[in-house]
This record gives C-alpha cells, structure tokens and sequence, in this order.
C-alpha cells in the first residue's frame, strides 16, 4: 500500500512538471507574440516616417520650385524664401532618414543618390537665378533649356523618391507578411497548449479522486484491523507498545493499560510511570533488562510481575525488538502479555507432578517391600523346609505330604515374588535408550534360559537382527518371557520349536499399526508349536495376573505377558498375539524406527 | 592365628539366618571358627579392638540397623589393616544397585540367600574354599554375583 502511495505520489510530481511546463512555455509564446504584434507595428510606422520624410523633402522640392518660378516673374525676393529655406529643411529630412535606415546600406546608398540628385537639382536653381532681368532669360534659349532641365532633374528626383518609397513598402509588405504568419499560428499553439494542460490537469483530478477513494478505503479497513487488534489484544490478554528512544517517548496500546488494571490511556505513558506498577522484588532486574533490551536488537522474553491498584498480582511477559526507522531513530517495538493463567496452570501441574512423583515412589517403594521385605520370610519358610526334609524319617507319611504341599506354595510364592519384582523393574523412570546388537541380547536371553531349553530340546530359529536403539535389558527381558512362555505352553505331543524372524514394515501396510505414530517400524514375529490358545483372548492374555490355564496344569503367574506389554509400551512399540488352539501361538513385537 | 583353622566371621542382625549360618558350618568338615556379630557395630568394634582375631573371610549382611553392610564395608577398606580379608556381600536381595555399589566398594564376592539348607551349605563351603589369591586378580562383574 505505502509503494502503491509512493508511486501515485510520484506520478503525481511528474503531471505537475509536466504542467508548469506547459504553463511556462505558454508565458514564453504568450511573450514572443506580443513583442512581435509591438514590432510589427514598430516597422509599419518606422515605414510611415521614412515615406512621410521623403514626401516631405519632394513637398520642400515642390515649394522651392513654386517659389522659384515666382520670384522668376516677379522678382520679388519673397518668393525666394521657400527655396533659400530648402537647403535647411531638407537637410533636416535627411538626417532623419539617416538615422531610420542606418540599419539598412541598400538605403543608404539611394539616400546618397538622392541627395546628389536634389544637389544638382539646387544647383539648377542657383544658376536660373542669376540672370538679372526677367527680359533677359524669358527669350534666351539657355534660359529655357536651363529650366528644361530643372523639370527634368525634378521628375528624376521624383521617381526616386517614389522608388525608394515603392521599395520601403515592399519591404513592409514582405515584413508584414513574416510576422502574419507568426501570428496566425501563435494563438493556435497557445490554445492548443492550453487544452493541453486542461487535460493534465484534468486527468490529474481523476487520478487524485480516485486515489482518495483507495485511501479512505485503505483507512477504513486500517481503522478495522486496529478495532480486530484491539479486540484481539482483549481477548488474548497482551498489549503492545513502541518506545521512540531518541525522543524518549511511549505509545502504549489501550489494552496494555488494562493489563495493568487502569483505564486504556488514563495515565502518561512513560517508562517510569509503568514502573511504578513492577512488583517491588522484580524492579531491579526489569530495568536492567530493559537497558539490555536498547543494547541488543533481538532479546529473550523477560518476565516480571505487576500489583495493580487494588493488590492484584499479574504475571507478564514481554518481548521488545529495536528497529531503526527512515529517520535514523532508534524505536523499540514491544509486546507483553499477562502470562498469570499460564502460570497459575503451570503451578497446578507442577503440583500435579510432584503429587503423582511421591505416589510413584511410594509404589516403588511398595514393590521394593513387596519383592524384598516378603522374600525374606519366605527364604526362611523355605530353609526351614529343607532342613525338616532331612528328618523325614521322623514324620509320619501324612506329615511329609503336607510338607511336600507347603514348599509348592512356598516355590509359587517366590515365582510370583520374582515376577511382581521384574514388573515393577520395568516399570522404572530411568530408562536409558542404546543402540543394540539384538542377536546379542537374544543370546543373553537364550543363555538365561539355557537349563530348560536343553531340558526340553527347544529349537530355536532366529533372523539376524539389525541394530536396534531400545533400552537393553527390557529386550533381553522381552525375550526370555516370550520364549519362556513358549516353552511353557509347549505342546506335549511334539519337540517345541520356536522361529523368530525380523522384518522392517511400513505402518500405514500393517492392520496392527493403525495406531502408530511412525511411518516404519520393525517387526519381530515370535512362532511355536505349542498349544496356542482361542484367539477371543489375544488381547486379555496381556493384562496383569490374568491366566488361561489352571495353575495345576500350568505354573504362570499372568505376569511375564504384561511385563512384555510394558516393555513394548516403553520402547512406544506395540505388542499382539495370534493363537490356533492346538496348532501353536505367535507374538508380535513391533519397535518403532526413529 | 592358627594355621589349620579359617577364621570366618558373620554380621547379619536376623537371629535365624545367624543360626543356618553356624549350623551350616557345624556340618561341613572344614576346621573353622565361626564368629557372629549381632550388626555392623559390633562387628567394626570387634574388629578395631587390639586383640581381634581377624578373619579370613567375612560375610557381610547389607540390611543392618545401626551400621549397614555397605557402611562396613567402605570402612574397613579404607583400613590397610584389614586388607587381608576377603569380604562375601551376603544378603537377601541381589538387586543391580546393590550389587553394582558393593562391587565398586571392593567387595570380593556377593552372595544372595539360597532358600535351601543343602544348597546354603555348598555355597558356604565353595566360598571358604576359594582361592582368594587367585579369584581376586580375575575378579570382574560378570563373575562377582556367585550363581548357584
């Protein structure tokens, strides 16, 4: 928007050259044409004077010659005056014409010719004028042919100067004419140019109107956005404020001050005015920080409380960023919000947490009891068995039985001890991830099992297994229980087998991964040839103490298939379990693949 | 101390266990003086007094009031006194951080509780035997908790 403004203002600048232009040449035309109707005048009467001298030097000519041929008749002096006068008279003429026409040689030279021409012409009189008696040239032939000639220097004299005043208004004419053109086009040019600028400025109007329109539409929707921000900043509970540094003054928003428990705008927004609203502890440190906040151009969130005026206690938190404006002033532009609900929430969890850590550990402490503490007694119920059994002579057959039947119980007790125990090992905070040689953990789980499967002849086949990042001993544990489990469950019609194979498989392929939050994951299958088990109980065999098998048949606790689940759980993998009553049972292992 | 003799020594605070103990080398043939200590104060007074016959092996219990085994144990390897004396952890449980803490204090052997007399007696008697010399230079985690 703000590029768009500064291209319309540019644009603008360039009409208003463009018409000062315009308006300029206009005054340079306007001024050509009027000097040039002034000399056009000029010249006209310049002409006018020159032709008006040169009647006149004919007109004292003339009256020389009147006057002349009457002092002829009469000889009365009288007469004579016009032509003594000429000489003076014409001279006068002549310097005149002189001075008009020095600019142009052509006349110069004429004028030269007509002045020896009326020269001659006076010299013509001068003779006539000594003759002494009327008699003595009325008859003589010199007489006559002397004013022969003075008519003939006269007509010479007159087409002259007629000549000269043909040429002069031929020169007028041609001068006229220039300038006529001038003129003619001049108004036209000016009209045109006037137009012109019209236009201009017209479309400029145009423009400018519209761009108005376009700015009040901009304001308004500027006026809207600021009424969202508002809103906004109300219902997301933070404010916004600039800081001019150089100037040291404040813009804060309206919510800012309702941030603080006043009225939006009901104080001077100044540094030391908010201040005055910092909790008193975290004073010190606020200003310190916001010295920082000058110094650095990106800072992290500083956090400080606020008492409003009725005493309560707000938690904020602010972010400030320094920009450096067109101007070359430092300006800090900063947003804080009222962090109080997060806290207050923050707090709950916290406590949440703490509550739900000391109920942990009185749950591990309640194994460590229930594994330990109840261990004891019952090692020495069981020592005390041994050594009654070696009295067994002294017993009456009913009394070894019941022996026999109380170190059953006491064997199952401490199976179920030792389970409960491993349950709640895999149950343990301190989970270390590692990457693991899996062949190697399944040997160590092979190896733990070693006496029952040499016992039972178990074969096992297994896939070699990449390197696996999972928590180690859990994995060994996973192993030995299902493979445990296995065996015990084995069929007794047939020697156990059991074929483990790893696979790696896309989740979004595998009907058992619709759960799965990565996209591959590995696949450990787990495959016997026991007694399997009605497939309705694939998922209950997983929950802890639940059994399928009367413990006579069978000796589980219900507890090695849940420590299984809660290893997979660990390692954020799955665990299932397909069984075919008499044919065998599988489980499947899936550990995710970061 | 007398050559043919070894001198063997119990700090356990349950009174039954103390009896399997003595009852159980009563039935072995090996010439032994057996002397038990009620927990790890006695047995550390007993032990720190001038005229003390110290023993060859020592069966420490962990679980003690008073003064626990680990206690015990940490004192009397700080002692040159008593380098000489092989020390069997012997306890209840064998849970990894106790046996990983007993190990790291120098202990020579751990021993978890059989709950059967015959095998209490092999294990007592594989343990007195030992070739203590020998078992400590290959002495290392995997073989320190004795499997039985």
């Amino acid at each position: 928007m703000i590029k768009k403004l500064n291209n319309n203002i540019n644009f603008f600048k360039t009409l208003l050259y463009i018409s000062a232009f315009f308006i300029l040449l206009l005054g340079a035309l306007s001024y050509r044409s009027v000097s040039d109707l002034t000399k056009s005048g000029e010249l006209v009467t310049h002409t006018y004077r020159i032709n008006v001298e040169l009647e006149q030097i004919l007109s004292y000519l003339k009256d020389a010659e009147t006057g002349h041929r009457g002092f002829l008749v009469t000889k009365d002096s009288v007469f004579l005056e016009p032509y003594l006068n000429s000489r003076e008279r014409i001279n006068n003429n002549f310097a005149e014409l002189k001075s008009l026409t020095s600019d142009n040689p052509t006349y110069q030279s004429n004028l030269k010719n007509l002045n020896s021409l009326i020269n001659n012409r006076l010299e013509t009189f001068k003779t006539t004028l000594e003759y002494e008696n009327p008699e003595d040239y009325f008859d003589s032939v010199k007489f006559s042919n002397e004013l022969k000639k003075g008519q003939k220097e006269m007509d010479t004299i007159r087409n002259h100067i007629n000549n000269m005043i043909y040429l002069e208004n031929q020169l007028l004419e041609k001068r006229k004419l220039d300038y006529q053109s001038n003129l003619v086009a001049t108004p036209l040019l000016l009209f045109t140019l006037l137009l012109l600028t019209l236009a201009i400025m017209f479309l400029a109007y145009l423009k400018i109107s519209k761009n108005m329109k376009k700015l009040n539409e901009a304001n308004e929707s500027l006026e809207l956005f600021k009424e969202s921000a508002n809103q906004s900043e109300i219902v997301s509970k933070h404010g916004n404020w600039t800081w001019h540094v150089d100037g040291n003054t404040f813009n804060y928003s309206d919510n800012l001050y309702r941030l603080l428990g006043e009225q939006p705008q009901s104080f001077e927004p100044t540094l030391e005015n908010f201040k005055q609203f910092v909790h008193p502890e975290d004073v010190e440190q606020f200003a310190h920080q916001i010295e920082q906040m000058m110094k650095n151009v990106d800072l992290p969130y500083i956090y400080y409380r606020v008492i409003h005026k009725n005493g309560t206690i707000k938690h904020l938190k602010a972010y400030g960023k320094s920009i450096v404006n067109d101007d070359n002033e430092l300006i800090l532009i900063g947003t804080t919000a009222d962090i109080t609900d997060e806290i207050t929430s923050y707090k709950a969890l916290e406590e949440r947490n703490t509550e739900l850590e000391r109920s942990n550990k009185e749950l591990s402490s309640f194994n460590h009891v229930a594994s330990h503490d109840l261990q004891e007694p019952l090692r020495k119920i069981q020592t005390f068995l041994s050594r009654l059994e070696e009295e067994e002579d002294k017993l009456s057959e009913r009394g070894v039985k019941y022996i026999d039947r109380i170190q059953n119980a006491a064997t199952r007790m401490r199976v179920l001890i030792d389970d409960l125990l491993q349950f709640s090992r895999s149950n343990k905070a301190d989970k270390v991830f590692e990457d693991s040689n899996i062949n190697l953990l399944l040997e160590a789980a092979k190896q733990d099992l070693a006496e029952v499967i040499s016992e039972e002849n178990v074969v096992i086949k297994a896939d070699t297994f990449p390197t696996i990042r999972v928590i180690p001993f859990q994995i060994q544990q996973l192993f030995v229980n299902i493979i445990g489990n296995a065996i015990k469950y084995k069929s007794k019609d047939r020697i156990p087998k059991i074929s483990i194979t790893h696979q790696i498989v896309d989740a979004s392929e595998d009907e058992n991964l619709n759960k799965a939050k990565k996209p591959f994951y590995h696949k450990i299958m787990f495959k016997d040839n026991g007694i399997g088990f009605d497939n309705q109980y694939a998922e209950q065999i997983f929950t802890l103490f639940s059994r399928l098998h009367n413990k006579e048949e069978y000796s589980g606790t219900g507890i090695g298939l849940s420590i299984c689940k809660k290893i997979t759980d660990n390692h954020k993998g799955f665990i299932k379990a397909l069984g075919t009553p008499g044919k065998g049972a599988t489980f499947i292992v899936y550990l995710p693949i970061d | 101390m007398q050559e043919d003799y070894i001198n063997i020594a119990l700090a356990d605070d349950d009174e039954d266990d103390r009896m399997f103990f003595t009852d159980a080398f009563e039935d072995l043939k090996i010439k032994s003086k057996v002397n038990t200590f009620n927990d790890g104060v006695y047995l550390m007074d007993y032990l720190n007094s001038e005229d003390a016959l110290l023993p060859n092996v020592l069966f420490l219990d962990l679980n003690m009031p008073r003064k626990s085994g680990l206690e015990c144990l940490k004192e009397i390897k700080q002692n040159p006194k008593f380098k000489d004396i092989a020390i069997a952890i012997y306890s209840t449980s064998a849970s990894e951080e106790d046996i990983e803490n007993t190990f790291v204090q120098g202990a020579n052997i751990y021993i978890k509780k059989p709950s059967d007399f015959k095998t209490l007696k092999k294990v007592l008697s594989d343990v007195v035997t030992i070739n203590w010399q020998y078992h400590t230079n290959n002495m290392n985690k995997d073989n320190f908790l004795l499997r039985f």
